[in-house]
């Protein structure tokens, strides 16, 4: 028999993730890497490399409804994971040469950046989204795409502009989500909403796809790295899977704005005290 | 049914097959770590090779790594089924873009050697 208290707590700990990061579109990885580190000590290594797996895992389990409502721009997806894949194993290179203080510094730099976005997102319900004309790569490589709109009972048709600068911010996607063991959403997703032009639910589908092949490319190099503790990343794997099941069906009985706020005061916590520990203080 | 939608369907399979394969894998292998108290680990890097020889011993870990493997291995082959897709489509662009996605997945498996 063989049951030690911290596979118990990392089970529970990766559970409110998965519901959280579920109800709020966004991995868990985010809330859970901080919370593995403070509450079990975990190193921060270990704690993203468990967390990268379980990125891959949600990825693959919320793209099944996704792939089944036409949602994910698969060209689109596909064109960007060229710069985010390289990107993720440069990370995940990088994160072998990099302190645990360092680490943590810029993982909780990355904390804030989300609970500003997250703010802006709450006060601004109505998100301001102007449509754009495919770019000259874009006409060429047919990124475009159109969805059909439940909500507005429309098919809707998009361009996708500015794919240069897009792709550039999908590389360095790819960079933090390889360091940090997540799944880096809360970059794509802006960038291909408000840079490109891309709609939001096709965004945030597209960015979905996009994550578990980032994050699988991220979670070799950890593998084959030691960075993968198999006893702390399977009850993870578990609570953030059974911890997304839930938060999908929770989400309809919840309204979002509130739920924002409570998570943008939780991420400014765990954002600040994460720098705090990474420069010693 | 046009080829398009059958590979929507079959995407759609290979995501589910992969997450449920591996949720079972890793419920499996732990459990039988805590029934068995056996914690063996062979060595610290992941190494395919120890996970097909199962050598030095068959520890609940191999079933564990198993299951990570599993997982990680359903989005790259739903990079693989796409290049099937975009050849027989003709599309030389993507078969090109989605073909380097590819390499690159394989490339981060055999360097992440630490």
């Amino acid at each position: 028999m063989y049951l030690p208290p911290y596979v118990i707590y990392a089970f529970l700990i990766s559970l409110g993730s998965g519901v959280l990061g579920a109800m709020l579109g966004m991995g868990g990885g985010t809330i859970m890497v901080p919370l593995l580190i403070f509450l079990l000590k975990v190193p921060i290594h270990i704690a993203s490399g468990a967390s990268i797996i379980a990125v891959v895992a949600t990825s693959s389990a919320a793209a099944v409804s996704y792939v089944r409502e036409e949602m994910t721009n698969m060209r689109l997806g596909m064109f960007l994971e060229l710069a985010t894949t390289i990107g993720a194993v440069s990370g995940a290179f990088l994160i072998s040469v990099m302190s645990e203080a360092a680490l943590r510094t810029i993982f909780g730099l990355s904390l804030l950046y989300a609970a500003g976005t997250m703010f802006i997102q709450s006060r601004k319900m109505e998100r301001s989204w102007a449509q754009k004309p495919n770019d000259a790569i874009a006409e060429r490589l047919h990124l475009g795409g159109n969805y059909f709109d439940s909500a507005r009972n429309e098919s809707i048709t998009y361009g996708v502009s500015n794919t240069p600068v897009t792709f550039i911010i999908s590389y360095v996607a790819g960079i933090v989500s390889g360091l940090l063991g997540i799944g880096g959403g809360g970059i794509k997703v802006p960038a291909m909403n408000a840079v490109a032009g891309v709609p939001m639910k096709v965004a945030v589908a597209t960015s979905n796809f996009m994550i578990g092949v980032t994050a699988a490319a991220s979670a070799l190099v950890y593998m084959r790295n030691g960075y993968c503790d198999a006893f702390l990343t399977a009850p993870v794997v578990l609570g953030t899977l059974l911890g997304a099941f839930i938060g999908a069906r929770l989400i309809k009985q919840v309204r979002g704005v509130d739920l924002k706020k409570i998570f943008v005061a939780v991420l400014l916590v765990l954002g600040l005290r994460m720098i705090l520990s990474g420069v010693g203080i | 049914m046009s080829s398009l939608k059958r590979m929507e369907a079959l995407v759609s399979t290979i995501l589910r097959a992969g997450v449920l394969m591996s949720g079972a894998l890793i419920l499996f292998g732990l459990t039988l770590t805590i029934v068995t108290g056996d914690t063996s680990y062979p060595n610290g890097n992941m190494d395919i090779d120890w996970l097909i020889r199962g050598d030095p011993f068959f520890a609940p870990s191999h079933i564990l790594f198993l299951g990570f493997l599993t997982l990680i291995a359903t989005p790259v082959l739903r990079i693989a089924a796409s290049i099937y897709v975009y050849t027989k489509l003709h599309d030389n662009a993507f078969t090109i873009i989605t073909t380097i996605v590819l390499f690159v997945l394989m490339v981060s498996f055999t360097l992440g050697i630490g």
